[in-house]
């Protein structure tokens, strides 16, 4: 891909230091989750202690990529934020197979409106958003 | 069963203007609110010797200017012209605003002060599309870098995504909310504060409204506006005293439930909270579910009516939206539902609606909407994502 791909207006993520190993991984196309080294409770978002047992010893483990379609929606109201020429757009919500209740949101194209479904099989991918931006999102497989 | 049951009284009730084009800030509004209550308990200013209100902007990034975006604790005490010797006062941050008013009835029982006055202020923020363009991409920090990037960061779509679960677990479908709005607004039609006061509403008007967030369309989403509601909160012994008849306070619950995921709150959430706050709700009053003459149900999305009704144990899980359907809901019906017109339709005031109404029917003031001898009413104001609580107010104490 050239180099000047053209950049988006999404909000980009702003990692920090708690979550920059997560970012770090998707540009190099992989799906990490932070992940107890305690209780092996998978934390995401990426906390300073477990949600489950509060132990600090957290490091960021590979995930499968795989999951099932948790919900969805189809957004039409032009007011979010950078998603303003997108509508309408859909937001799904993956429940991650590591972990029951182990959420993350992506997007589909709009071409799959008829075709997404609470429960269809979804594996990661890494969408190039430009200017060193990755962003994991997931597929119905 | 709550010691401080029938020990407080919720005595005086005041209305801004509720509008979209407000001709005065909000901390103007407040003032009219809060003047009005203490007028309509026939108390003055100077005997208000305690403050509480639940402040919050109505989302996050939406502006915390005192008296113009928010209404505080200290907007009141230098504007309004309370106690010089004010005794108490609470901002509350969690439970939304009948928390304010709990705090209020055990700050009364206990000797903190005699008078409380408890406001929500609300405001319509200016709409925050098309700003962006031409100014480079936003940067989303803390937990929203999971989110905004996806264009998901928008509260109705975690209540679309809630509802859709909730659709696909009971086979319900948008009928379910049809009824609801159509009832919200039926009722609002006769409440001269409502927002939609002179606006009906047809089926044809709620399937052909444009979609907001999939299955949510415009008329699932409560109604933006400006205005603030005030309450006057007293002992029982005092209320007696003052001008109008007590709306006793028979007992109150908080939603202490845990989340269950840290990204997004979830169907699962929602009806976890409804439960622990409704359990300790019915347990503090002495009453359950079948005594309650109506219900005021936190709407502030559409679909959370329905998870109320279930979770407070109006219907089983699973059988709101049968239970919603056929006239039960109405006024007239087995349990009248949001008779005010809820947040759909009189406009959005957070849950101090519902409030209001609650003490309207069990003191004979709801006008036309009035439900003859209504006795024990519940307002449960309730969100797990700003944990909720509700109250009971009865014609008895």
């Amino acid at each position: 891909m050239n180099a000047e791909v053209e950049k988006s207006s999404k909000p980009i993520p702003a990692a920090d230091e708690l979550t920059a190993p997560f970012w770090e991984a998707a540009r190099a196309r992989r799906l990490v989750i932070q992940r107890c080294s305690a209780c092996g409770y998978y934390n995401h978002p990426p906390r300073q202690f477990c949600d489950a047992c509060l132990a600090r010893e957290l490091a960021f483990a590979p995930a499968s990529g795989r999951g099932a379609v948790f919900s969805y929606t189809v957004m039409h109201q032009r007011d979010v934020a950078g998603f303003e020429g997108e509508a309408p757009f859909i937001n799904i919500v993956v429940e991650l197979a590591e972990q029951p209740m182990l959420l993350m949101v992506g997007n589909l194209p709009i071409g799959e409106r008829e075709r997404v479904r609470i429960g269809a099989p979804v594996e990661v991918w890494f969408e190039d958003r430009g200017g060193g931006v990755v962003v994991p999102q997931f597929r119905i497989v | 069963m709550w010691q401080g049951r029938g020990k407080t009284a919720i005595a005086g009730i005041g209305y801004s203007e509720i509008t979209r084009k407000p001709e005065k800030p909000l901390g103007l509004l407040a003032i009219d609110a809060c003047r009005a209550a203490i007028a309509d308990a026939g108390l003055q200013a100077r005997q208000i010797d305690g403050l509480a209100t639940y402040p919050e902007s109505p989302f996050a990034g939406a502006g915390n200017r005192d008296g113009e975006d928010v209404v505080s604790v200290s907007f009141v005490l230098n504007h309004l012209g309370v106690a010089a010797d004010v005794n108490w006062y609470a901002q509350i941050e969690t439970g939304m605003i009948a928390s304010p008013v709990i705090e209020a009835a055990n700050a009364l029982i206990v000797g903190a002060c005699d008078y409380a006055l408890v406001w929500r202020a609300l405001h319509r923020p200016a709409p925050t599309s098309g700003s962006g363009a031409g100014k480079g991409a936003p940067r989303a920090g803390g937990d929203a870098q999971f989110i905004a990037p996806y264009g998901a960061a928008s509260i109705v779509q975690t209540h679309a995504i809630a509802w859709r679960r909730y659709m696909h677990r009971h086979g319900a479908t948008r009928e379910a909310l049809a009824a609801l709005a159509l009832n919200s607004r039926r009722n609002a039609n006769l409440n001269p504060r409502a927002f939609f006061h002179s606006t009906p509403m047809s089926r044809d008007d709620y399937f052909n409204a444009r979609m907001i967030a999939e299955p949510l369309c415009l008329y699932d989403c409560d109604v933006p506006v400006d205005g603030c509601v005030a309450l006057i909160v007293t002992t029982a012994d005092r209320a007696r005293d003052l001008r109008n008849r007590p709306a006793y306070l028979a007992g109150y619950g908080q939603n202490t439930a845990r989340r269950r995921a840290l990204l997004y709150y979830t169907l699962d959430d929602y009806m976890a909270c409804g439960g622990s706050l409704a359990q300790k709700l019915w347990s503090a009053a002495g009453l359950g579910p079948q005594e309650m003459d109506a219900a005021q149900l936190y709407d502030g999305f559409n679909p959370s009516t329905l998870y109320w009704l279930e979770a407070a144990g109006f219907c089983r899980e699973g059988e709101g939206a049968d239970f919603v359907t056929g006239g039960r809901i109405a006024l007239g019906g087995e349990l009248p539902v949001n008779t005010f017109g809820g947040s759909l339709s009189e406009g959005r005031m957070h849950g101090m609606g519902h409030i209001a109404e609650a003490v309207r029917q069990v003191t004979d003031r709801a006008e036309k909407r009035q439900i003859p001898g209504a006795s024990a009413v519940c307002a449960i104001d309730g969100s797990p994502m700003l944990r909720g609580s509700g109250i009971i107010v009865t014609r008895d104490p």
